[in-house]
């Protein structure tokens, strides 16, 4: 283990519960941290069936991968301010989702830790389509031979439909 | 504030419920216990190699075979492109290629929810016709007990298998927004509590394209759609009043005021 990866920690959200994570991926030896977010699901009712599935997404991952993984449940920046703080990490390592949640966790982690260094990873795409959307079907025109085929067109334009 | 629970991460299947139970006391709903399918990417991985495809252009009947890949794919247990690539190599013709288009929707919601944020939580676009919804989901609706036959079994297989055939999440859906009157935030809360695949992208906006805030007209079903796509499971021995019962443009006209 480099310096450099001994100083990072990951966090694992619900988006992100495969090995393969691009932010996993990117830091194999890390510590990483996944957290039932608490304030959230005291106020959004969630199955528990869900939470299992989710549980056990965090469990098989930890199983497949040399870094340490822990699973807490508590408010979410908390609990990774603290677990970055208590392996002395300088960076946080995440793969992006789009949620409203994920900025508001991002932003509170900011606030609770501005000299962790948070490095946010892409999410895979299907496509490589980046215009703006409105409808499936022009979308669907604009990207039908990149996904049907798996390479996007010679002379696929990065601009949107309408 | 509560102190942070930590918890094991080598829990067997049969101790799960308990452990994880009482670790999450008061933040689930209904009783603790498994999931009708295993989580993980051990789990997808095998449920997508199991997966052929063969049969895929019946899709659109309740017991034709889809591949129920979604909550691996929410969870990014699996990703897009493997799922891409799997189903490139082992399907053949119109149902590879109407597979591969089903899976762009996933991409396509999850842009969309890039592009709009929170807004995807709110009407995106006027409805297309005069809709006056109520906001809450009715006690009869989330008990399972409207008397209809189909209706209740679409919320007993939410609840009981966390997942539901795409056709019963559009028939709910109609149900729920144009023959009951209700908000589809109010399903939307529903399927998010339940559905295995739940997520803000793929919930809000497919309910928001069945409410027609996300699409240019509202959809809806009759009870030969229904009958036809369920081979007959509930019509055949229903004595209901079928709200169903009607030809499309006599629904149309009942539902929305207008004539096609």
């Amino acid at each position: 283990m480099t310096a450099a990866q001994a100083r990072r920690v990951v966090w694992v959200h619900g988006d992100s519960l495969s090995v393969t994570d691009p932010a996993l991926s990117a830091c194999p030896d890390a510590p990483a941290l996944f957290v039932f977010d608490r304030p959230f699901l005291q106020v959004v009712p969630v199955a528990f069936p869900r939470l299992a599935f989710m549980y056990q997404g965090v469990r098989d991952l930890a199983a497949h991968r040399t870094g340490p993984t822990e699973i807490r449940v508590g408010a979410v920046p908390d609990e990774l301010a603290a677990f970055a703080g208590a392996h002395h990490a300088a960076e946080l390592h995440v793969t992006r989702n789009f949620t409203p949640d994920f900025a508001r966790i991002v932003e509170g982690l900011r606030a609770a830790r501005p000299d962790l260094r948070i490095v946010i990873h892409e999410p895979e795409r299907l496509t490589s389509f980046d215009g703006p959307l409105r409808r499936f079907f022009g979308f669907w025109k604009k990207v039908e031979r990149e996904v049907l085929h798996g390479e996007p067109a010679p002379d696929f334009p990065r601009r949107g439909h309408r | 504030m509560t102190d942070p629970v930590r918890l094991p991460l080598d829990l067997p299947d049969d101790q799960l419920p308990r452990v994880l139970g009482e670790a999450l006391a008061g933040l689930y709903t209904g009783e603790p216990r498994l999931p009708a399918r295993a989580g993980g990417r051990t789990a997808g991985l095998a449920a997508l190699h199991a997966w052929t495809g063969e049969g895929y252009a019946g899709r659109n009947f309740l017991g034709g075979n889809v591949s129920r890949l979604s909550m691996y794919l929410r969870h990014g247990m699996l990703g897009l492109r493997e799922v891409a690539a799997h189903a490139r190599a082992v399907m053949r013709g119109r149902g590879r290629d109407e597979f591969l288009r089903q899976l762009t929707w996933a991409e396509f919601y999850r842009l969309v929810l890039r592009q709009e944020g929170a807004r995807v939580l709110g009407n995106l676009e006027d409805p297309k016709y005069p809709a006056r919804w109520t906001d809450t989901l009715p006690d009869d609706v989330r008990g399972a007990r409207t008397g209809l036959p189909c209706a209740d079994a679409w919320v007993t297989h939410l609840v009981r298998d966390g997942w539901l055939h795409n056709h019963e999440r559009l028939w709910f859906a109609a149900y729920l927004v144009h023959w009951r009157g209700v908000d589809w935030r109010a399903g939307y809360a529903l399927f998010r509590e339940h559905l295995l695949d739940g997520d803000i992208a793929n919930n809000a906006l497919s309910w928001q394209w069945v409410a027609s805030t996300f699409s240019n007209k509202p959809y809806f079903m009759n009870q030969e759609n229904i009958d036809r796509y369920s081979g007959g499971r509930w019509c055949r021995t229903c004595r209901a009043a079928c709200p169903f019962r009607a030809s499309y443009g006599e629904l149309e006209t009942q539902l929305f005021g207008t004539q096609p």
